[in-house]
């Protein structure tokens, strides 16, 4: 068998990197067109500061197992969380976990659950792109 | 010793190997149906298939045998067995070099209720399991049935082989004969003065070509059940909205485990589904009540369609509530259920294997170590 060869390789990680990099590109623009959606209606500029306080938060003022975003999604953005029956939930953070926060049915549903789940209410527009910002920086 | 002289042998092999195969399969009866763990039942059903096996040749056996297995050899009238009886009453039991009236009478006994056990064993499981050649001929309620017939008969087993051995005992102490020795070589002494009987040799070849024809018989009435789709499983039609919203924070359950009202119930609560807002969308949730509403448990007839439906009043769609599933997993530890490998008593499939297919068959039972 012939050996790689440099020209062989050099295609290889092209074809790689162009058959990636539209889907990554994709994924982004829609990220990036939930946040604005969120942003554009909210009061202040999103911040990522304010998503971390509120990831980070325990406002206890929901459901009493569900203190926290912290209780399923663990402590750390960058980790695996489990769902209270058990089941992993993969990373928030978008650096680990490229396709989160993609499909704004899916974002809206958990949105809407969680936040009754912890806050006790729905979320506002100005709490869901921080959050994002947040997670989409990490 | 002085009076008992000449040996002969009077139990031919195969008796003697079906004897002790019968204790062994009946002893791993016993222990897989009483006291090892229901993922052994595939154990339990094997033995239950061989201890058929064996009595179905023990009953070609007695026909073509050599002398002493011979049915005819211990067919004795009630008045001779009355007699016997006496005779061990007043402890001078007179001397058989085959069987003798009480100990056939076990034998008829033993086999009349090993067949009636193997039986009803198999319409459980057909009934109860939705397995073996009776799946698709044995409703559930008939297998429950079947259930209790099984273990009635199993406990009168169980006192006639205390019968047996005790009788056994009895005799060797009577008359000073090594019955068990007997039974493993073959060999029993004749009294002086008892002349051996003329002996008729057993015929294997039309042996083996009856229990031929008849393996040949039943297997194909067998074989012609089994191809009966087993009753009670339908087929379910797929539901993404089930499988990816119901399965977003647990397994998916099979919608056979919980009856109608149930889920009804269950889907109009789901703000607060278990301390937790599960909410969806009102087309999703009608789209998923329906799913529910055509397979629920009512559509099904398996041992958990059964089971589960008895739900508990408190937690009315929780299917670890029912009184089934907590008498079922009484013995497992609650720190069992907190292992990283299992997460939750919810998560049933970490110990059944095929607890999406609503089966909860005893063989795919696991308990995972870590
Ligand atoms: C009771 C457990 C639980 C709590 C508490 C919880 N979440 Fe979640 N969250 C989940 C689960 C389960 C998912 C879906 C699993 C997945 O997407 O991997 C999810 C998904 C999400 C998603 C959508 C992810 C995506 O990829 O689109 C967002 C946004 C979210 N959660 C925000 C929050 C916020 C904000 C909080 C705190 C106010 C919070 N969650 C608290 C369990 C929880
Ligand atoms: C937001 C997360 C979440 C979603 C979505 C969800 N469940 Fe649950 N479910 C739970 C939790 C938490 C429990 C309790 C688990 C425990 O105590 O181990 C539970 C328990 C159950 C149980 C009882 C399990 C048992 O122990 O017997 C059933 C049945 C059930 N869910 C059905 C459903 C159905 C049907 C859906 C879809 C409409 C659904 N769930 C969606 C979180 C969820
Ligand atoms: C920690 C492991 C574990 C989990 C989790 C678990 N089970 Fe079981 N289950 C067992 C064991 C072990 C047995 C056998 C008990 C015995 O030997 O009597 C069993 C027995 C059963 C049986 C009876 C099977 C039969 O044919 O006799 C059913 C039905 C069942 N489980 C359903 C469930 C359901 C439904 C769930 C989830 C809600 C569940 N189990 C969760 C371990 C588990």
């Amino acid at each position: 068998m012939k050996t790689l060869n440099k020209t062989n390789v050099i295609t290889a990680v092209v074809l790689l990197i162009g058959g990636l990099s539209p889907n990554l590109a994709s994924a982004n623009s829609a990220r990036d067109t939930i946040i604005s959606g969120f942003s554009s209606v909210a009061e202040l500029p999103v911040s990522a500061e304010r998503g971390k306080a509120l990831f980070e938060s325990s406002p206890a003022a929901g459901k009493p197992d569900t203190p926290s975003c912290t209780t399923c999604h663990g402590a750390s953005p960058m980790t695996s969380g489990m769902t209270r029956a058990g089941k992993p939930i993969e990373p928030m953070a978008v650096s680990v976990t490229a396709e989160r926060f993609t499909d704004l049915k899916k974002v809206q549903k958990w949105f809407r659950r969680n936040c009754k789940s912890v806050l006790g209410r729905e979320c506002t527009a100005q709490e869901k792109g921080d959050f994002l910002t947040f997670m989409s920086s990490r | 010793m002085s009076d008992l002289n000449k040996n002969l042998k009077v139990w031919d092999l195969p008796t003697r190997v079906f004897h002790w195969s019968l204790v062994i399969l009946v002893a791993v009866g016993l222990i897989t149906g009483f006291i090892s763990p229901e993922s052994w039942m595939g154990i339990h059903v094997w033995a239950g298939y061989g201890t058929v096996l064996l009595v179905i040749f023990r009953l070609v056996w007695g026909i073509f045998g050599s002398e002493f297995s011979r049915i005819e050899t211990f067919s004795f009238t009630i008045k001779q067995l009355i007699a016997h009886i006496n005779e061990l009453i007043f402890l001078r039991p007179l001397h058989y070099i085959g069987h003798n009236p009480a100990g056939a009478m076990m034998i008829f006994a033993l086999i009349f209720f090993l067949f009636g056990i193997s039986t009803s064993g198999l319409l459980v499981l057909g009934g109860e399991e939705n397995q073996g050649p009776l799946a698709g001929a044995v409703n559930f309620q008939v297998g429950d049935m079947a259930s209790e017939v099984h273990t009635t008969l199993v406990f009168i087993l169980m006192a006639l082989i205390c019968f047996h051995i005790t009788g056994v005992i009895i005799e060797i102490y009577l008359t000073g004969e090594n019955l068990v020795k007997s039974m493993i070589d073959g060999y029993k002494v004749i009294p002086k003065g008892k002349t051996a009987p003329e002996i008729r040799p057993s015929r294997p070849i039309a042996a083996a070509s009856f229990l031929l024809a008849f393996a040949i018989l039943s297997g194909s009435v067998l074989w012609a059940f089994s191809t009966m789709p087993p009753s009670g499983i339908i087929q379910m039609a797929a539901n993404s909205d089930y499988a990816t919203e119901c399965g977003d924070c647990h397994e998916v359950y099979h919608p056979s485990l919980l009856p109608l009202v149930s889920w009804a119930k269950l889907m109009g609560d789901l703000e607060d589904h278990f301390g937790e807002d599960a909410s969806l969308d009102q087309d999703v949730t009608n789209n998923i009540s329906e799913h529910l509403n055509v397979y629920a448990a009512e559509a099904w007839d398996t041992e958990a369609s059964n089971r589960f439906s008895k739900v508990s009043s408190d937690a009315p769609y929780q299917i670890s509530a029912t009184a089934y599933w907590q008498r079922k997993h009484t013995d497992i530890d609650p720190e069992v259920f907190k292992r990283n490998g299992i997460g939750g008593k919810g998560h049933c499939v970490s110990c059944h294997s095929d607890a999406a297919t609503g089966h909860f068959d005893d063989q795919n039972i696991k308990i995972p170590e870590s």
